[in-house]
């Protein structure tokens, strides 16, 4: 059997993608969508230790449905410990056990800060966005940030609109100086054409790999600042036969995850 | 008491109410009848907040809320809440904005009678740029008198009313909840009273066999309704499942002012009580479809509190 499927979607990639950041006994705290399959991917492959909440209050849920909602009735039975927002943004984020957090953004820039607030002006808003949520305290205070979004000239931004999660905020140092806790911030953007990392000196995102299909110079066209790119920048890594089958037969067996092709990763 | 009598009682037009609830629990049937009696100039609040708070925003009850975040989930954009923010339709209500970590630490600190209390999130955001009606009382920042560092203090919060909906409480109020709390258990303990909205009312007994589910003590309460099915269109666990197709009827209700005005028409103004909701849910969509949201039953085992 082929190791590579090719009949992947690029959601199952960038699913993968994320999957592959977490490590085995990993904290991870996950939304609805993209982190839950990534963290699920990831706990049925190589990280089977790794464990997940969602802020509702929900430790280690068992869903015997995929979740659409961080408050979905799924997460309630069979669950390890169910409290509230007070018990895992405070006992368990606050207090420095999540590794891992996982965000998602109308508007991404090249230091990770992520929009979900507002379009235009804040006073006289052309678009007004849900807000924060837990996205400020999961990119302020979780280890390592992993955020997905759209690959084009709107959603990336040289600078966001509003800061409503801050990534590296104006660059090195900026975290810091604000008293947020030492080596967390963005790890990665997992776009439908590429991953781009973070450089540990400018804390500018490059481009380290880059889809099947796509290149250096489209990835760098659809960017809206200057994008570097890594010495070693190769083709992302397609999902492996191993993945693909954890995503469709156990995961997603009637594979919801097609609505992402819809709403444009691909 | 009828969900009629405690909110003509309690609740008081520009009083602040924390509404709790996470699609898990929200108190619908309350806030049905918040809008029935056209209560006027609320402040509301409580981390995340779905169609019960945009239901309130378009029917115009609400001047002020203190938000996380508001989305209508599955279904995008809260459309009510857009046209307020953004064209002022019915009016512009003001938005103090904070996050799922600081509103629920403001909560507890004002059920335990804190005057602040510091957070670790929000800083370097523009989060702290936009100032509301809180003006600069919406946090303050300090070098921490421990040990120097930057340190945010977000203020206390004491809301006039807390309402909420539980699965079981007795007739006094000591109220009990299983499943995902939100920001409920603060929120509730932070009001200066309680209005408790349940599945069923059951005896002082049952509530002492199980005593630790109670978190709200009854000499907080001030009125117990019982409404079952009052969470709908969320869900209540053990009793019924979040309606996701009621989720796809409000958005597009909701996607336009007539729209919106009929849904209230036919849902909050056209129906007297919860039990007229639920005879016309059945009326609507068939007894089929409302049987199909009933919980199946999968009890835990029994906990024994005997010594």
């Amino acid at each position: 059997m082929d190791t590579h499927p090719n009949d992947y979607i690029k959601p199952e990639l960038m699913a993968c993608c994320g999957a592959r950041e977490i490590k085995d006994f990993d904290v991870v705290i996950v939304g609805t969508g993209f982190p839950t399959m990534s963290a699920n991917i990831a706990k049925h492959t190589h990280a089977k230790n790794a464990s997940m909440m969602q802020e509702s209050g929900v430790y280690d849920a068992r869903p015997a449905r995929p979740a659409l909602s961080v408050g979905d009735p799924c997460l309630n039975p069979g669950a390890a410990m169910i409290g509230g927002l007070v018990e895992v943004m405070g006992l368990f984020l606050q207090r420095g056990w999540v590794d891992v957090g996982f965000l998602s953004g109308s508007q991404v820039d090249r230091y990770g800060n992520i929009n979900t607030t507002v379009i235009g002006d804040y006073a006289r808003p052309a678009s007004r966005l849900p807000g924060s949520g837990g996205a400020n305290p999961i990119g302020a205070l979780a280890k390592k940030v992993l955020i997905i979004a759209l690959h084009d000239r709107r959603s990336l931004a040289e600078r966001v609109d509003f800061i409503t999660t801050p990534g590296y905020i104006d660059g090195p140092g900026t975290r810091e100086g604000w008293g947020l806790p030492p080596g967390t911030g963005p790890e990665v953007i997992i776009t439908n054409k590429a991953v781009l990392r973070f450089d540990s000196q400018t804390k500018l995102a490059y481009l380290a790999t880059y889809h099947p299909g796509t290149s250096v110079d489209e990835v760098r066209r659809l960017t809206p600042w200057d994008l570097e790119v890594a010495d070693d920048v190769h083709e992302t890594e397609p999902p492996t036969a191993e993945e693909l089958r954890v995503i469709r037969e156990v995961l997603d067996p009637y594979r919801m995850i097609r609505i992402y092709e819809k709403r444009g990763y691909v | 008491m009828t969900m009629q009598e405690a909110i003509a009682c309690h609740v008081h037009d520009g009083d602040f109410l924390f509404i709790g609830g996470y699609i898990c629990r929200p108190p619908f049937g309350a806030i049905h009848e918040i809008i029935r009696q056209n209560k006027k100039d609320l402040t509301i609040t409580r981390s995340n907040a779905a169609d019960d708070f945009d239901l309130l925003i378009g029917a115009g009850c609400v001047k002020r809320f203190i938000s996380t975040f508001i989305s209508l989930g599955l279904y995008g954009l809260a459309r009510c809440y857009r046209r307020s923010v953004e064209k002022g339709i019915p009016h512009r209500i003001e938005v103090e904005e904070y996050t799922n970590l600081s509103l629920p630490m403001m909560l507890m600190a004002g059920a335990m009678g804190m005057p602040f209390v510091p957070v670790k999130d929000m800083v370097g955001t523009d989060l702290l740029k936009v100032k509301s009606f809180m003006g600069e009382n919406k946090y303050k920042m300090i070098d921490s008198p421990f040990d120097g560092k930057p340190t945010l203090l977000v203020p206390a919060l004491v809301p006039d009313v807390g309402i909420i909906h539980v699965q079981q409480a007795d007739d006094r109020g000591n109220a009990q909840i299983w499943g995902i709390g939100g920001d409920c258990k603060w929120g509730a303990n932070a009001a200066q009273k309680v209005i408790v909205s349940c599945e069923r009312i059951v005896s002082r007994e049952t509530i002492g066999k199980d005593p630790s589910r109670t978190i709200v003590p009854d000499f907080k309460v001030a009125a117990v309704v019982e409404e079952p099915f009052g969470a709908h269109p969320g869900y209540a666990p053990g009793f019924y499942d979040v309606d996701f197709s009621f989720g796809y009827l409000y958005q597009q209700a909701s996607n336009t002012v007539e729209g919106f005005q009929a849904f209230l028409d036919e849902w909050v103004f056209g129906i007297r009580d919860r039990t007229e909701y639920i005879q016309h849910y059945i009326q609507r969509f068939g007894y089929a479809q409302f049987k199909q949201l009933q919980a199946k039953f999968d009890y835990s085992f029994p906990v024994s509190y005997a010594y």
